[in-house]
């Protein structure tokens, strides 16, 4: 009996170890492959931007391969050196290194709704301070083409995890047509949790066309 | 469990102490890299996308 006992506890503090490792793992192992794919991506895209024709990098941004970065995010609200990739997709393996564009919703600079989903804690924590934007606030959206600045049109919303009308050309407005240049970013509510969804929204202010050799 | 470990490693006191290191380590680098890489993409610890 005594010597079952002592298994069964150094199995409960083997399975604790392990899961307390996870635990750590979810806040500083995923940054740093966050942090390492961000590096990347952000080396990849200057070299592209550099020295690719960028007609035919437009022309390449219509067919994007999931986990692709296209395109640079910056809020300054968040300090001057935040600045994060964007990659295609929305889904587990793209939003663990970076934000993601949801497929089917508009690119950056288009009539429509630039939707980016982001984590809110995990992979470096992205869009931790979301909640804190406001009207005014500036989001930046640099890609081969030029960048696009958004200003926040309102407070965070916050919706339920199904609610996919805040994807629409005009958010919560499905049966409208889009007339404006939009940019919704997306992340989850109360931090570690699905259940719900704080979203910002944003409207296009100012474009800043790429010039040759910037 | 550990006692039978421990019982079972060859050699003197600081041999298996350098042995039961090297096990931890070795351990933990395939938890750290595999197991916990592959359960955070397949776990919905924070389903924040919409994927």
């Amino acid at each position: 009996m005594g010597r079952l006992l002592r298994l069964a506890g150094e199995l409960l503090v083997t399975c604790g170890v392990i899961v307390l490792g996870f635990l750590a793992y979810m806040y500083w192992g995923t940054a740093l492959r966050a942090s390492s794919a961000q590096r990347t991506y952000t080396s990849q895209l200057t070299r592209q931007w550099s020295a690719a024709n960028p007609l035919a990098a437009l022309a390449a941004l219509r067919t994007i391969a999931p986990g692709t970065p296209f395109a640079l995010l910056r809020i300054p609200q968040f300090g001057r050196a935040w600045q994060l990739a964007i990659v295609q997709g929305s889904g587990v393996p793209q939003l663990a290194l970076a934000p993601g564009h949801v497929p089917g919703t508009a690119l950056p600079g288009q009539v429509g709704n630039f939707a980016v989903a982001a984590h809110r804690v995990t992979a470096g924590n992205p869009f931790w301070s979301l909640p804190s934007l406001r009207r005014g606030s500036v989001i930046d959206v640099e890609t081969i083409t030029g960048t696009y600045e958004y200003e926040v049109t309102g407070r965070p919303a916050w919706i339920s995890a199904d609610d996919l009308d805040v994807l629409a050309g005009v958010p919560f407005h499905p049966a409208e047509p889009a007339r404006q240049r939009l940019i919704t970013l997306i992340t989850c509510d109360p931090p570690w949790t699905g259940t719900s969804r704080v979203v910002v929204t944003g409207v296009l202010v100012r474009t800043l066309p790429r010039t040759p050799g910037s | 469990m550990y006692r039978w470990l421990w019982l079972r490693l060859p050699g003197g006191p600081a041999a298996r102490l350098v042995q039961l290191v090297v096990l931890v380590v070795v351990v933990g680098a395939l938890l750290w890299f595999l197991v916990y890489h592959w359960a955070s993409l397949h776990l919905p610890v924070d389903p924040s996308g919409l994927g």
